[in-house]
């Protein structure tokens, strides 16, 4: 299959209502578990005594090679299996094999872009979670680089938290501050930690 | 070889891809000039449709493939219209 062909079929599926609601949900879910695990990640590193900016970026780039890894790889197994079942059912409907049709190419379609959403919302959560601590030494010290970074956070989860609010049309202002708060939570459980 | 102008297939699908995309694509050949879909029966997973395709020279197997690679599976080819003009059956035109 050409690259053109093979684009359009990514594109009919991204047209799909359900694949936009399933990457959408699999993106924010895996995104606000990356932003949080970011946040105490870059709060532990800071009290742990890491003096450096770029040191808590490397930690921080681990996290989030292992939270995309986990995103893209659950949710490839995921899809594959619940393709499988439905693909199973439909040719027994059928009473034919459906290999090679555009149905099965739309699953494995699916089943990318699902992947892809999964493991980009942790990468990034993390990534911009990480920037204040490009600038660590250049114009930031290392404690305003944790500041600035928990407000990225925060501002970040606000965001995804107001989108969610207008698309089920809720007050977006409330998702905002009840996704944001989150950001906060695990700052303030981080500190409270012993040691 | 018979100018087919005229087939009014029996086709089983899944319910994806759904009846517009499905009969967009079977139109979207240079030997078809207009396609009708009609829903016969509907069933958990999958449904049974009556395609009806006019043009000045239809390739029944290469339509026959298409059907396929949608994910579909002709059961019958019900009717055919042959030669310079479409004859209609008087049974159902009076």
């Amino acid at each position: 299959m050409n690259l053109r062909a093979r684009l359009a079929g990514v594109r009919r599926v991204l047209a799909k209502e359900d694949v936009q609601s399933l990457s959408r949900r699999y993106f924010v879910a895996n995104g606000f578990d990356g932003t949080l695990t970011s946040i105490g990640v870059v709060v532990g590193a800071y009290l742990g005594g890491v003096g450096d900016g770029l040191a808590v970026v490397g930690i921080g780039l681990g996290a989030a090679i292992g939270l995309g890894t986990s995103g893209i790889w659950s949710v490839w197994e995921i899809e594959r299996a619940e393709t499988s079942r439905e693909q199973a059912e439909i040719e027994s409907a059928m009473l034919t094999s459906l290999e090679n049709t555009r149905l099965t190419r739309d699953f494995r379609n699916e089943q990318i872009v699902l992947a892809l959403a999964a493991a980009s919302g942790p990468v990034i959560g993390v990534v911009i979670t990480l920037l204040p601590f490009l600038f660590e030494g250049v114009f930031l010290s290392m404690f305003q680089a944790v500041i600035a970074s928990i407000a990225l956070s925060v501002l970040l989860l606000g965001s995804v938290g107001a989108y969610m609010g207008v698309i089920s049309k809720q007050r977006w202002y409330v998702a905002a501050v009840r996704m944001g708060l989150a950001g906060i939570v695990v700052a303030g459980i981080t500190v409270l930690l012993p040691g | 070889m018979a100018t087919i102008r005229r087939l009014v297939l029996d086709v089983l699908k899944p319910h994806e891809p759904k009846m517009v995309p499905f009969t967009e694509e079977l139109s979207d050949s240079e030997d078809v000039t207009g396609v009708t879909a009609k829903l016969v029966e509907i069933e958990e997973n999958v449904r049974t449709i009556r395609v009806t395709l006019e043009g000045d020279a239809l390739d029944l197997e290469s339509i026959e493939a298409r059907i396929t690679d949608l994910g579909g599976s002709v059961h019958s080819v019900d009717e055919v219209s042959v030669g310079k003009e479409i004859v209609e059956d008087p049974w159902l035109t009076g």
